[in-house]
């Protein structure tokens, strides 16, 4: 199996509902986002490049790009990134971490890894989300799941399931049949940086 | 030609007087320095690797800098020593322990530098039980680890030959064995930036005989100060003869390494695109000031070690702190030009953890370095560096390194 995502970006509105419904569901401490939605445009979020009438602003949604061919799982030296060989995952093992940052700086994704920089802080006392995510700890790298506990009850991502716009969709791509693939058939794709050889497992439709 | 081949002659007098006083204060000092370091360290792991400048798009700093710069610098004394053993040439004029033992103590601060920079050190072990050996990493802790024991052992030889108790060939072959691994040690530490296709100033094939010229440089600079304060603290006697045969080694591996930048630097430059970006940070950029001192430190200091006239003990010593401070700003350009040049750089979400400026927009954090260490970095490095130097004083306090008669 190969799951992975596919987002259509001419449906991405940058709301970043799928954003906030990560970290909800993953009880991410403050400060940590596993799924951002960039602005391709302006310095600033939300804002355009050049101007009228050949200003230019669209979105990007990235997150963990759960790659075929993951750089970060050849870097990590005590195997605490790797790939899940079932549903083709790239998962983190919070216990086994040493917390040497190696995967962040091999991966060609900048930012979608986040390390723990201090104690866990959330804005409220008690923990949100699914029930089976990880505790989080200090000092180690974290990063999307591919919501792996939801997928295996079989519920889709939570950003699948929250996207305002129906943007996203999750599945299988070792299967033919599946939605992802028919989409990747059917419509005008591109990936992040597929000359890094990655061969990552998010499909953007353009 | 006005070789200084006499200029200082050590006097049989002072000898006498080493280890004294000031070699014990030497050794205060730097334990007192190595106790307040392993005590930032202590606030760094409770109060959390926030108070450092790493954050998550610049996700390595100071400690990583440091020891890439402390694996180079544990190279010189190795292979100055190791070299003429192995080919059967003439020596350097007994100095080979006090250079292998300069190795020993560098090797060992490069370790504590990857140490203090884990988020996890107590999971260190995991490291021996789940080595996962496709990690060029895992490869240089291996290598590394070999290094130490390498150079414990062929020091320990090196005593044990002149006591008659090793024969010269077993000595030779320990040397040889030495000498592949040093350069190794580099190659596979260049290696961990090297692989990475995700940083355009690293993915170089040059990268790791970069990183073995680069040690030899700063190597062969740290042997020359060492060995001329100690001759001049009268610890041993040396033969300007032998400071000059290593000055102009010096020379030419400043000289190679200067070479191998100006081969990197054309051949990303000139497609244009991105590796002219690399150039572009580089020369003008934000790196500026590092190249620089780099370029110019590097080349005054060949011009020193190739005029006879100013290859005086204080203009070696000087041109040897020029080249270590070189190849320091190498390093220090290495890490931070990884850096600097992101491969997404859409605005998003800023917050603390993302990037150590953070109060502006992305591109405001990476228009000057996108990474500073903060003082508690620069504390537990400076502990780092204390521990090597109470190591270093107790070697010359309490281990038999002065040359003996007929030694190489």
């Amino acid at each position: 199996m190969r799951y992975g995502m596919v987002i259509d970006l001419k449906k991405c509105m940058g709301c970043q509902t799928c954003s906030t419904a990560c970290k909800l569901a993953n009880n991410l401490p403050a400060g940590i986002w596993w799924n951002r939605v960039l602005t391709v445009g302006g310095e600033q979020v939300d804002t355009a490049r050049g101007s009228y009438p050949n200003a230019e602003l669209s979105h990007l949604p990235v997150a963990c790009q759960h790659c075929e061919n993951p750089a970060c799982v050849k870097a990590c030296p005590v195997g605490a990134t790797y790939k899940d060989a079932d549903t083709g995952i790239v998962r983190q093992d919070y216990d086994k971490c040493i917390g040497c940052r190696m995967c962040m700086s091999a991966c060609p994704y900048n930012g979608v890894r986040s390390f723990n920089w201090e104690e866990p802080k959330y804005a409220v006392d008690f923990s949100v989300g699914e029930v089976e995510s990880p505790a989080h700890q200090k000092h180690v790298v974290e990063k999307c799941t591919l919501c792996v506990g939801r997928v295996a009850k079989g519920q889709k991502p939570k950003c699948v399931e929250a996207c305002a716009g129906r943007a996203r969709y999750f599945g299988d791509f070792d299967d033919p049949d599946s939605e992802v693939s028919q989409l990747v058939r059917a419509r005008e794709h591109m990936r992040i940086l597929p000359e890094m050889g990655t061969d990552p497992s998010v499909y953007y439709l353009v | 030609m006005t070789e200084n081949t006499r200029a200082a002659s050590p006097s049989k007098a002072s000898a006498a007087k080493f280890g004294g006083r000031g070699l014990n204060v030497a050794i205060a000092v730097a334990a007192a320095v190595t106790v307040a370091g392993i005590a930032l360290w202590g606030m760094q792991l409770a109060g959390g690797m926030m108070q450092t400048g790493m954050r998550n798009l610049d996700s390595w700093g100071l400690y990583i800098t440091s020891f890439m710069f402390f694996v180079g610098l544990s190279a010189g004394g190795l292979i100055i020593s190791s070299v003429p053993k192995a080919f059967g040439m003439k020596g350097f004029g007994g100095i080979s322990k006090v250079a292998v033992w300069t190795s020993i103590c560098c090797t060992v601060l490069a370790i504590g530098f990857v140490v203090v920079d884990l988020g996890q050190p107590v999971r260190l072990w995991e490291l021996f039980a789940y080595s996962n050996l496709s990690s060029p990493l895992m490869w240089d802790i291996i290598v590394l680890s070999t290094y130490l024991i390498l150079s414990i052992v062929y020091l320990w030889a090196t005593l044990r030959a002149e006591a008659g108790k090793v024969s010269a060939t077993a000595l030779r072959v320990i040397s040889v064995i030495a000498l592949v691994c040093a350069v190794l040690v580099h190659s596979v530490t260049a290696w961990i930036f090297g692989l990475q296709q995700s940083h355009e100033f690293w993915h170089t094939a040059l990268l790791a005989p970069w990183f073995v010229s680069s040690a030899l440089v700063c190597g062969v600079a740290l042997v020359l100060v060492v060995v001329i304060a100690l001759r001049r603290a009268g610890y041993m006697q040396l033969d300007q003869e032998n400071v000059v045969k290593m000055a102009k080694m010096l020379g030419a591996f400043v000289c190679i390494d200067l070479y191998f930048f100006g081969c990197d630097l054309l051949t990303s430059a000139f497609p244009g695109g991105e590796g002219a970006e690399v150039a572009a940070m580089l020369v003008t950029g934000p790196l500026a000031p590092f190249f620089w001192t780099e370029v110019v430190g590097c080349a005054l200091a060949a011009v020193v070690c190739f005029t006879p006239r100013l290859r005086t003990s204080g203009f070696i010593v000087a041109a040897s702190l020029l080249a270590i401070a070189g190849i320091f700003c190498k390093r220090v350009q290495l890490l931070v030009g990884g850096f600097q040049l992101p491969n997404l750089d859409y605005a998003g979400a800023l917050t603390q953890h993302a990037v150590t400026d953070a109060s502006g927009t992305l591109a405001n954090a990476y228009q000057g370095m996108v990474y500073w260490p903060t003082a508690l970095e620069f504390g537990v490095a400076l502990g780092i560096v204390g521990l090597g130097a109470l190591l270093l004083c107790l070697g010359f306090k309490y281990l038999p390194l002065k040359p003996v008669e007929g030694s190489r």
